[in-house]
């Protein structure tokens, strides 16, 4: 059973040409935040998980479990194969003149084997991805629960050439049906509901900002959902490239949209591909809709989807969800030049 | 004539603030539109935008009879407003920059963007909306540096606050007929 993708050639069909990243959250995407720290050479191998237990009790690295309180010594050759790291700067209260003995002259710790104090910088948080674990290893040794998808999908290597066709053609929709809203005078954007478990086409529209200053594109598709399943407010009729189809007969089960075996409720079990990054009252508008899954072609300089926002990371918020840029780009970016060489 | 010469928004923030009469007069129609929004199994929450002492626009929450779940007292009364200015063949931008609209909840970040877009000066709301809040609670869109996405707009809050969470609350505490049954756990 090759995939039909083989078959399907030239540039139209060329889902070689683009990559999709996902956007992640901040935690995820920032750089690693570091803190200072005494360490100090283990002199006597034998003291080690002495110092390492009495250190654990008198300095609790409070926070700071992923931190591994014993490292290699980096220097090959180094007198001393192991340091420790003894605590916080912060946990000393006068560290202007602190020494291996003054910070053991309390109870607790014998100092015995350890070798002369020195300031190391440490991660602060838990790495959670693999370029953070791979920073915050420079620095300290880390322990590091890897989340194999996000691994995968940094590498931009997530989807199958058969799932990159399925996302390739859906994006070619969104694309047309910008292009459709471009000829008619309003934003060349477009955008395509799908049901992520069929693949099937549940809504495609576009911008229709000339008749309501809110009908950005992701608006019309989400109310063109709603008519499928006999709600939604308004009608576009009037533009052949804003269409929807009914979830398919429900007397077959087997057909039923969601896996409950229950109606299509909004935009549940359903993925997002629109041709650029969604302002933030759109990818609100997606939390609102319980939206599976978003893809977008290019960024956008007030996008709530990673540019200004990360809405679908929001932990405050009841519903989030995955999103992935880069799909389809150079054509995505070729209808916002188009704009631009119109206004010029 | 020497507030001319200060910015537009501000300008006009300063001559349609409204004053507490009017507030109260306003906010009590927002409440009546909440209640309704209740009693037709709605998440209460009611709208109204003044224009020149003209209400323009007025709505409450209509997710669940829509099936939009975008289709919030604010985007209601929004679309009312748009009506309105299409009879009369005016500008939104220049209605909604001297419109005040009242609400009973803080607009949501969706709301909250749709008025920056649309221009709107300045929003009257009673409680804070700590689930989905656009004006400060969990974002806050209304003053955050956002050059493509309409203007600023100046909040008044905290009129009749109390009332307006009693009334979610009493919401919140029947269960939602449309939304999914939860995934039982396998353990």
């Amino acid at each position: 059973m090759e995939p039909q993708v083989k078959r399907l050639k030239g540039s139209l069909y060329d889902s070689d040409s683009w990559t999709a990243l996902p956007v992640l959250s901040d935690d995820q995407s920032q750089d690693i935040q570091l803190v200072q720290a005494y360490a100090a050479p283990i002199v006597n191998k034998r003291e080690t998980s002495r110092l390492v237990r009495e250190l654990n009790l008198r300095y609790p690295l409070a926070g700071l479990q992923h931190i591994k309180r014993v490292r290699a010594c980096k220097e090959k050759g180094s007198p001393h194969p192991l340091e420790v790291l003894v605590c916080l700067v912060s946990q000393v209260p006068d560290s202007k003149d602190a020494t291996t003995d003054s910070l053991f002259s309390s109870e607790g710790v014998r100092p015995d084997g350890l070798g002369e104090l020195f300031v190391v910088q440490v991660p602060s948080r838990p790495p959670l991805t693999r370029p953070q674990f791979e920073l915050a290893s420079k620095h300290w040794p880390t322990s590091f629960h890897e989340d194999k998808q996000v691994t995968v999908a940094l590498k931009g290597e997530l989807f199958s050439s058969a799932q990159k066709a399925n996302m390739h053609g859906h994006m070619m929709s969104a694309v047309a049906a910008a292009r459709a809203a471009q000829e008619l005078g309003m934003e060349a954007v477009g955008a395509v509901v799908v049901d992520s478990a069929t693949q099937r086409v549940v809504a495609v529209g576009h911008d229709c900002r000339r008749d309501h200053p809110l009908h950005h594109a992701v608006m019309v598709c989400i109310d063109l959902v709603a008519r499928s399943q006999g709600g939604g407010c308004y009608s576009f009729d009037k533009y052949p490239e804003c269409r929807f189809t009914a979830p398919e007969s429900s007397h077959d089960d087997r057909v039923c949209d969601s896996n409950t075996g229950s109606q299509p409720y909004i935009c549940t079990g359903y993925d997002l591909y629109v041709t650029r990054e969604p302002c933030i009252m759109c990818a609100m508008a997606l939390v609102h809709s319980r939206i599976g899954c978003l893809f977008y072609g290019t960024s956008s300089a007030d996008g709530a989807l990673g540019t200004k926002f990360k809405i679908h990371s929001l932990k405050d918020l009841n519903h989030r969800f995955e999103v992935y840029r880069g799909v389809l780009r150079s054509q995505c970016e070729d209808l916002n030049r188009n704009r631009k060489d119109l206004e010029n | 004539m020497e507030t001319k010469t200060e910015s537009g928004s501000t300008f006009t923030a300063q001559n349609h603030y409204p004053s507490e009469p009017e507030i109260d007069k306003w906010m009590n129609e927002a409440f009546n539109m909440a209640k309704e929004a209740l009693e037709k199994g709605e998440v209460p929450v009611g709208c109204l935008m003044v224009y020149n002492s003209e209400v323009v626009g007025k709505g409450r929450n209509e997710v669940n009879e829509s099936k939009n779940a975008t289709r919030h007292a604010e985007m209601v009364s929004v679309d009312q407003l748009l009506d309105w200015c299409g009879h009369r063949d005016l500008d939104v931008k220049s209605v909604c920059e001297r419109t005040v609209l009242y609400v009973t909840v803080e607009p949501c970040v969706m709301c909250a963007a749709a008025l920056r877009l649309l221009q709107v000066s300045s929003v009257v709301f009673g409680c804070r909306n700590d689930r989905f809040g656009g004006c400060g609670s969990v974002l806050d869109v209304s003053s955050a540096d956002l050059p493509q996405t309409g203007t600023k707009f100046q909040c008044v809050s905290g009129h009749r606050a109390e009332e307006a969470v009693e009334m979610l609350k009493t919401f919140y505490k029947q269960e939602n007929p449309n939304a999914p049954k939860p995934k039982t756990r396998k353990t």
